[in-house]
């Protein structure tokens, strides 16, 4: 009888605290806004985010592994800025990976139809939206824009990587530059 | 038989509750916790001869340490013969007078920005003695990575990992202005090719001035009776000379034929910077019929 009668108060606390720990992500995204009577020009950043980095999970020796820029495990950049905006775009690859002490590389290659950029809310590779697919990710288009409903682009990225048969085991690592401007200002 | 199963009401229950509410507010958590890069602001920063400084806002919105370092290059707007932009950013061998590359510097120009943090970065400018009038031109490239980044470790003594540092570069124009400054904008070529479906419009301009001419470049199709058909205008930053292409579709309506597409060149209207940093110039507009 007692825990019936404690049901509602509990359901009243869960309610309680989830409407709390909402305002309070509404509250935190409100510290921005500002409150006046002054009119100003708001220019809206350019804003450049690595989501997930491409990731070729366990690799083992002589066996190449690729993962498509539609795979779950493709890099994933997103640029946020102001809705309809022409952006460039550069992509810097590497052609090998190496070991933190220098003493191997491994080669990394990407094929000129490895990347996709998605104009619309979308950073999930498996779930294009609209945009741009199979792109070459050495001469990426002109006439990318800012996506214009959701303020954000989207770029995915797969590639390949070859170990030799006598690849020496441990970790490697490379870097992947993302360059981006607006073209209008 | 079917059996019905009935969940208890009870001290069982009120943990299950309570194992519901933290799973949510696990699922809830990523919600604050946005991932982001560093936040640069303002999109360009403008320095004139009066004072020769200028400032930077860099932002980090994320709960993790950003290591950033500020470059320059040199880069402007350019165009490919089908009116596509892109700006191609060189460090060496650029030729053009108002380059600005090698005169300003950045104070500090290697920084790590705490998380939820921001730093300000400071520019001066030295220019050379008896420069000309005018505008000056030099990307800021701001260059961001994760503060902490570890490979992970192979779990087999065979086995191959490896780690893809992503590095985000924003390039921020930076503009340096002295004496008199003149926007101006010069038509060149207007061409229409007209396609099944829509109409591509190739505006060919000519920066005549001594400042970039920032404005917004607008294409209407129009009736016979200048009815508007369908419209569109893009950003435009004209540096030297540049062709744009805009397309307008044909959208279903009841039109008269024979069409026509007007074409404008304006700097006023560009809500995304200050009027105070804006050298405003002439306008141009001009108007091509379709050959049927």
């Amino acid at each position: 009888m007692n825990s019936e009668h404690k049901m509602p108060s509990i359901w009243k606390i869960l309610v309680l605290l989830l409407t709390m720990s909402f305002l309070m992500v509404a509250s935190v995204s409100a510290q921005d806004v500002a409150v006046g009577q002054a009119t100003a020009t708001v220019q809206t950043p350019l804003t450049v985010t690595a989501i997930a980095a491409l990731a070729f999970g366990t690799i083992f020796q002589g066996v190449p592994v690729s993962v498509a820029e539609t795979d779950a495990s493709a890099g994933i950049f997103t640029m946020t800025g102001q809705a309809g905006s022409g952006i460039s775009l550069f992509l810097q690859l590497p052609e090998y990976m190496s070991t933190a002490s220098g003493d191997d590389r491994m080669i990394i290659s990407f094929s000129t139809t490895d990347c996709a950029i998605d104009t619309t809310a979308n950073a999930d590779p498996t779930t294009f939206g609209s945009g741009w697919t199979a792109q070459n990710p050495f001469n990426l288009p002109s006439g990318v824009i800012i996506g214009t409903a959701s303020t954000q682009t989207s770029l995915f990225l797969g590639g390949q990587v070859l170990p030799s048969v006598d690849q020496t085991a441990g970790a490697y690592s490379a870097d992947i530059i993302l360059t981006v401007a607006y073209n209008g200002t | 038989m079917k059996k019905k199963f009935r969940i208890p009401i009870g001290v069982n229950s009120q943990q299950s509750l309570w194992g519901f509410f933290i799973i949510l507010l696990l699922l809830t958590a990523p919600v604050s916790q946005v991932v982001a890069g560093v936040i640069v602001a303002p999109s360009v920063v403008v320095l004139d001869d009066k004072s020769k400084t200028g400032r930077m806002n860099l932002q980090n919105p994320s709960n993790s340490p950003k290591e950033v370092s500020i470059s320059f290059s040199y880069g402007i707007p350019e165009s490919d013969s089908l009116g596509n932009v892109n700006i191609f950013l060189r460090d060496t061998g650029i030729t053009d007078p108002h380059s600005a590359l090698g005169w300003v510097k950045a104070f500090p120009r290697k920084l790590i920005i705490p998380a939820n943090g921001s730093q300000v970065v400071r520019f001066i400018a030295h220019p050379p003695k008896d420069l000309q009038d005018g505008e000056y031109w030099v990307r800021v490239v701001v260059e961001s990575q994760e503060g902490i980044t570890s490979i992970p470790v192979a779990t087999d003594e065979e086995q191959i990992t490896t780690q893809l540092n992503m590095i985000m570069r924003t390039a921020v124009m930076l503009k340096y202005r002295t004496g008199e400054l003149v926007a101006s904008v010069k038509l060149k070529d207007t061409q229409v090719i007209v396609n099944e479906n829509d109409v591509d419009v190739f505006v060919d301009l000519a920066n005549t001035g001594n400042v970039s001419y920032i404005g917004l470049l607008e294409c209407q199709l129009l009736d016979a009776d200048k009815k508007v058909i369908s419209k569109n205008h893009i950003q435009l930053a004209l540096y030297k000379d540049l062709l744009r292409r805009i397309t307008l579709p044909f959208a279903e309506g009841n039109f008269k034929k024979p069409y026509s597409v007007a074409v404008s060149v304006t700097n006023k209207g560009r809500k995304d910077i200050p009027t105070s940093e804006m050298v405003f110039g002439n306008d141009l507009s001009t108007s091509i019929s379709l050959v049927e």
